[in-house]
């Protein structure tokens, strides 16, 4: 079950280009009129609207209405000092970037600029490329730090959907356990076989919010790259043996056949045994749960010069095209296959595994017949001597 | 009340629909089961509950409301327009106030909200309560 119900809007888009939402305005500030002229000029030209202040205060009075992405501002001023203009900008809005003009070319006052909050300074005289220059770099400043505000931001929003989710899906066999005992404890005589099935039940529901947790944990110690970074010679075929073994009485409940087709080339890949073990077992087990009872799973075992590739076939259900996007997002489970038990994380782990491990996994499907996952990870090498 | 009232309870997990099932056919009354909207509205006509508990979060995230849409506004439903509705819901919000904003907010509003997991007492409490003030018992079909 989902919980977008609390999602906060919008959290689905990619980090793509990052917006400029504010018009193209520069603004200068200079008591001297040559000098805001010149400016003027030369950045129109470079195509931003310009507006030129002779004295600080008229400058900051006009910041809150222009909103201007970039600031030129003269230092030495009558009124409010330049150093005071930066201080003063940066209060009512930290988002212009500031870039100083220095009449007295010393080192140290524009270090005093830039450790008030400018981000670059221009000695007088300066040419109009040298003015173009700096401006240019400036907003390049100004992108990165919009770009890297970005980025936080639509971390933080997939964290918080990430923590809606969890606590959903914990929510809900607690729900369950808890109506359960709140039932048991409020009538007066319960029936015993029925206490007995309905304790059963409860015991089956915390299972569920073990196997969470442990998905949980799994995906976030990969995510912290503590779980991958192990690098070792991993026999695909061995694991993908042992797996089977572990699920042959699961599959035999419903009269599923478990076949492996492997190739006799030697197949090893390079990682962490107990994170390739994860990355198969959950193939495994989807294609045994979601199957026809009778049915089939075939895990395949090929290799190129490169790769190893294992495919892992079912006789299922199939999965309907429109989720196949979808398929390896966290905490997604189709809509019509919600009954069978699963926590919505194992094809996301296992993308994950796959990832750091530099290979690539891909679903074919047909409805009603069937899916296969394949994996593609690269073939072991001997280290060179 | 002359007959055992009939209370159809909406929710796709079977633990939920189990427990309260029991809780409420020791307090005598008869009990049916639906596990999606899709199955409740089809119960609902069918067998003309008297009262209808009825999950928010199903097959999608408000698939609850689209039952209690349907049977207060679709054509097939107009016999159970009166059927008391109690919307359960585990979401920490008020889904009252969630909706707020849509307009249909009012179409779909349920005569209570329990919040997930009940409490037995002011489940049967609620219950009795809603059965008892309906207007004029359901008409049964058969």
């Amino acid at each position: 079950m989902s919980a977008s119900v609390t999602r906060p809007a919008g959290t689905e888009q990619g980090s793509g280009v990052v917006q400029e939402t504010r018009p193209q305005t520069v603004i200068v500030i200079d008591d001297d009129r040559a000098m805001r002229l010149s400016c003027q000029k030369v950045l129109s030209k470079a195509g931003f609207a310009v507006e030129t202040f002779e004295t600080g205060s008229a400058g900051l009075e006009a910041i809150a209405t222009l909103k201007p992405i970039l600031a030129v501002v003269d230092l030495k001023m009558p009124g409010i000092s330049g150093m005071e203009v930066i201080a003063r900008i940066h209060e009512i809005d930290p988002q212009v970037v500031i870039v100083v003009i220095t009449g007295y070319a010393t080192i140290d006052t524009a270090v005093e600029a830039i450790k008030s909050g400018a981000y670059d300074f221009v000695p007088k005289p300066f040419s109009p490329d040298e003015l173009r220059l700096i401006v240019n770099r400036g907003l390049e400043h100004r992108r990165l730090i919009l770009a890297s505000h970005q980025a936080e931001m639509e971390r933080e929003l997939l964290k918080r959907r990430f923590i809606t989710f969890v606590s959903h899906q914990l929510q809900t066999p607690l729900v369950a356990i808890h109506q359960y005992l709140d039932v048991l404890r409020h009538l007066e005589s319960p029936d015993p076989a029925k206490t007995r099935e309905w304790l059963d039940r409860c015991l089956t529901r915390t299972e569920e919010i073990q196997a969470i947790i442990k998905d949980w944990l799994t995906l976030s110690k990969l995510e912290g790259g503590t779980l991958a970074g192990q690098r070792v010679k991993v026999d695909v075929k061995r694991i993908l043996a042992e797996i089977l073994g572990s699920y042959e009485v699961l599959a035999g409940e419903d009269s599923l056949t478990l076949e492996q087709q492997f190739t006799e080339q030697d197949c090893c890949v390079a990682g962490d045994p107990s994170c390739v073990g994860v990355l198969f077992d959950n193939l495994i087990v989807n294609a045994i749960k979601y199957n026809k009872p009778g049915g089939k799973v075939t895990v395949t075992v090929e290799r190129t010069p490169d790769e190893i590739v294992v495919s892992v076939g079912d006789t299922g259900i199939g999965i309907p095209e429109k989720y196949r996007q979808m398929l390896f997002q966290e905490f997604f489970r189709i809509q019509e296959e919600r009954k069978t038990p699963g926590t919505g994380l194992g094809l996301a782990i296992s993308k994950r595994v796959v990832s750091e491990m530099g290979g690539s996994i891909s679903v074919e499907s047909e409805v009603g017949v069937g899916s296969t996952f394949r994996v593609r990870l690269l073939a072991w090498r001997e280290p060179q001597q | 009340m002359s007959a055992r009232a009939t209370v159809l309870v909406i929710d796709d997990d079977q633990d939920c629909r189990a427990s309260i099932r029991y809780l409420l056919e020791d307090r005598g009354y008869s009990v049916i089961e639906a596990g999606g909207a899709r199955e409740g509205l089809k119960k609902v006509t069918e067998q003309r509950p008297d009262l209808i508990l009825l999950d928010v979060m199903m097959e999608c995230d408000s698939a609850g409301y689209s039952v209690a849409h349907a049977i207060k506004y679709r054509e097939e439903f107009s016999g159970c327009r009166n059927v008391p509705v109690i919307m359960l819901s585990s979401i920490q919000e008020s889904p009252d106030q969630l909706f707020a904003m849509s307009p249909e907010s009012e179409m779909i509003r349920p005569d209570l909200y329990l919040a997930k997991p009940l409490d037995a007492t002011a489940l049967t409490d609620a219950v009795e309560r809603l059965l008892e003030v309906r207007p004029s018992p359901a008409v049964k079909a058969s």
